[in-house]
């Protein structure tokens, strides 16, 4: 449920500003339909925006699964699956760690914060017990190279712009 | 040699261009590395160089290179030359060299093994301990992760076998290892407070676990290590000591929690240690080192960090203020024990510069190295330092 709430608060960039406009008027009655109609406005101005702008996790189009556990995404994205369940072998591409895509897709699709995402690429780097992450510069470079890549996996702002890639949905 | 580390930097950022180039085409090979340089200054006492008066004395160089033979076999090696005052002089040395096979992998679990020279992963920070970017702070807590024996647990040449089980409730990963441990003079140092005629030998193999627990998210960490190891004591033809073993368990239990602006850690360390037949020079005996600290981090902004930390240690858990040691092995009872506040700020400039300043305040200096500080009636109680350090990586 955490998880949850801290995907709809951070997955809309709007949303701090709008919930902030909407407190004093949901504040200014403290009845109980006050709270329902207060949670019911910021349900709304929160899922709205959320629902136009989540980013979305790719993979190369051989890639057969059609949908991801956060777990698996996770897992992926922390270098810790070598294979894929038809034996293809996992490459993860990212961009870089202040790129404002890949803050939001670390927080609201894979619930991890970017700073932790580095501390385990650097510790498996720095120790020897794993590879980093392919960076790439840009969400154009990110969607070539997992249309080219087999097996590969990576993030986008929105899937339906990009038809040479695969949209996995996180559940 | 001061000289030639700065010399080095424009050849590691060309090393970075290449490394950068590289990377534009799927390549099983990676190369990665660091450098660092600090300046430290303490009022008073020998802390990585001749501080009283500003070292220059802490340098760490460090190139890896990996090799994904297939997705179940890792290649992997580190080259480490690091300078810290009078205890390492910068000569290279292989910091790890191992295989990595995964043995089984699916989305619920991985099992597998590493042979070769493999970093022990003791607590939250050893493995990538002498990283500047891996951790908060120039110098580690001290009184957990001491620099005056860091060898000591740094790493084994050996197996180890890991297994890590992935599910809702988070992951729980399990690392058994065992093989010889890589010593130096700095344990002779410590333990002995001398470089006599002689050297130490492991005696025996080296044991390691580790038990850890990551709530999904990672946002809450925690796990015990441990790791249990004998020393000989070789003694050369001149040596006043004979042939004595020392027997040591050192564990640490360790929590960490990650907001998104901060996180906090804390982490507790116990080392029984026993001294035995080195003769009447050095009597037989038994300790307890004990060690903790609380540290937070705050992030004001994603690449500007505050760091606050208090630590205690003692060489005795059952005689903290020193007296009862002090009148058994002379130095005053302030050189069992430390109590240290620390205040730092870092910078990440970019993805490859890092710099950082840190003050500490101390009580005590049991954390000090008996190798930089031979006489301990120079030493003082109460004691300030100042230190700055700049890192690059790639």
């Amino acid at each position: 449920m955490d998880g949850y709430y801290s995907r709809l608060n951070n997955g809309c960039p709007w949303h701090r500003s709008l919930d902030n406009a909407a407190a004093p008027t949901c504040s200014a009655t403290n009845r109980s339909s006050g709270r329902l109609k207060k949670v019911f406005i910021c349900l709304t101005v929160t899922l709205w925006p959320w629902m136009l702008t989540a980013q979305e996790l790719i993979v190369n189009k051989a890639t057969p699964n059609t949908q991801i556990s956060q777990n698996q995404a996770r897992l992926c994205f922390t270098m810790r699956l070598p294979l894929w369940e038809n034996n293809v072998p996992v490459k993860v591409f990212v961009l870089p760690d202040n790129h404002p895509l890949h803050r939001k897709f670390a927080k609201n699709i894979l619930g991890l914060f970017p700073y932790q995402l580095r501390q385990v690429w650097d510790r498996q780097i720095f120790s020897g017990t794993g590879q980093a992450p392919i960076m790439v510069a840009t969400e154009q470079e990110m969607v070539e190279r997992v249309a080219s890549t087999p097996g590969s996996v990576g993030y986008v702002e929105s899937g339906s712009s990009y038809p040479q890639v695969r949209t996995l949905e996180v559940r | 040699m001061h000289r030639r580390v700065i010399a080095l930097l424009p050849v590691l950022g060309l090393m970075s261009a290449n490394a950068e180039e590289s990377q534009s085409i799927w390549d099983p090979l990676q190369v990665h590395g660091f450098a660092s340089q600090a300046v430290v200054r303490t009022s008073d006492n020998h802390f990585f160089g001749n501080s009283p008066e500003t070292s220059f004395d802490f340098t760490e160089i460090g190139i890896n290179a990996s090799l994904l033979i297939n997705p179940q076999i890792l290649l992997s090696g580190q080259l480490l030359a690091r300078r810290a005052g009078n205890m390492y002089d910068g000569t290279p040395n292989l910091d790890y060299g191992l295989a990595d096979f995964t043995l089984a992998s699916s989305i619920e679990h991985r099992w597998g093994l590493r042979a070769g020279r493999i970093k022990n992963p003791l607590g939250i920070y050893n493995e990538t301990r002498d990283v500047p970017f891996t951790h908060p702070g120039i110098f580690l807590p001290q009184v957990v992760y001491f620099d005056k024996i860091r060898n000591l647990a740094l790493s084994l040449d050996g197996l180890m076998f890991y297994g890590e089980t992935y599910s809702n409730l988070g992951t729980l990963s399990l690392t058994v290892g065992g093989g010889r441990s890589v010593l130096d003079d700095n344990v002779e140092w410590t333990f002995l407070r001398n470089d006599y005629d002689g050297e130490f030998q492991p005696n025996g193999i080296v044991g390691l676990a580790r038990l850890w627990y990551s709530a999904p998210g990672e946002q809450l960490k925690f796990g015990l290590s441990g790791t249990t190891l004998s020393l000989q004591f070789d003694p050369g033809q001149h040596s006043p000591l004979s042939a004595g073993t020392t027997d040591i368990f050192y564990w640490i239990a360790s929590i960490q929690y990650d907001a998104e602006d901060w996180t906090l850690t804390a982490e507790y360390a116990r080392e029984p240690l026993e001294w035995r037949d080195y003769g009447p020079l050095l009597s037989n005996l038994r300790t307890t080192v004990e060690g903790y600290y609380l540290q937070g981090t705050y992030r004001i902004r994603p690449n500007v960090e505050l760091l606050l930390r208090y630590e205690e240690g003692f060489a005795n858990r059952n005689d903290r203020d020193g007296v009862e040691f002090s009148l058994l092995r002379g130095p005053p009872p302030f050189t069992y024990f430390s109590k240290i506040w620390t205040a730092g700020l870092r910078w990440d400039i970019n993805r490859q510069w890092m710099v950082r300043a840190e003050y500490q305040r101390h009580h005590g200096t049991f954390v000090l190295s008996f190798r930089e500080n031979p006489d301990p009636s120079q030493l003082s109680e109460y004691w300030n330092l100042f230190a700055v350090q700049a890192a690059f990586r790639f």
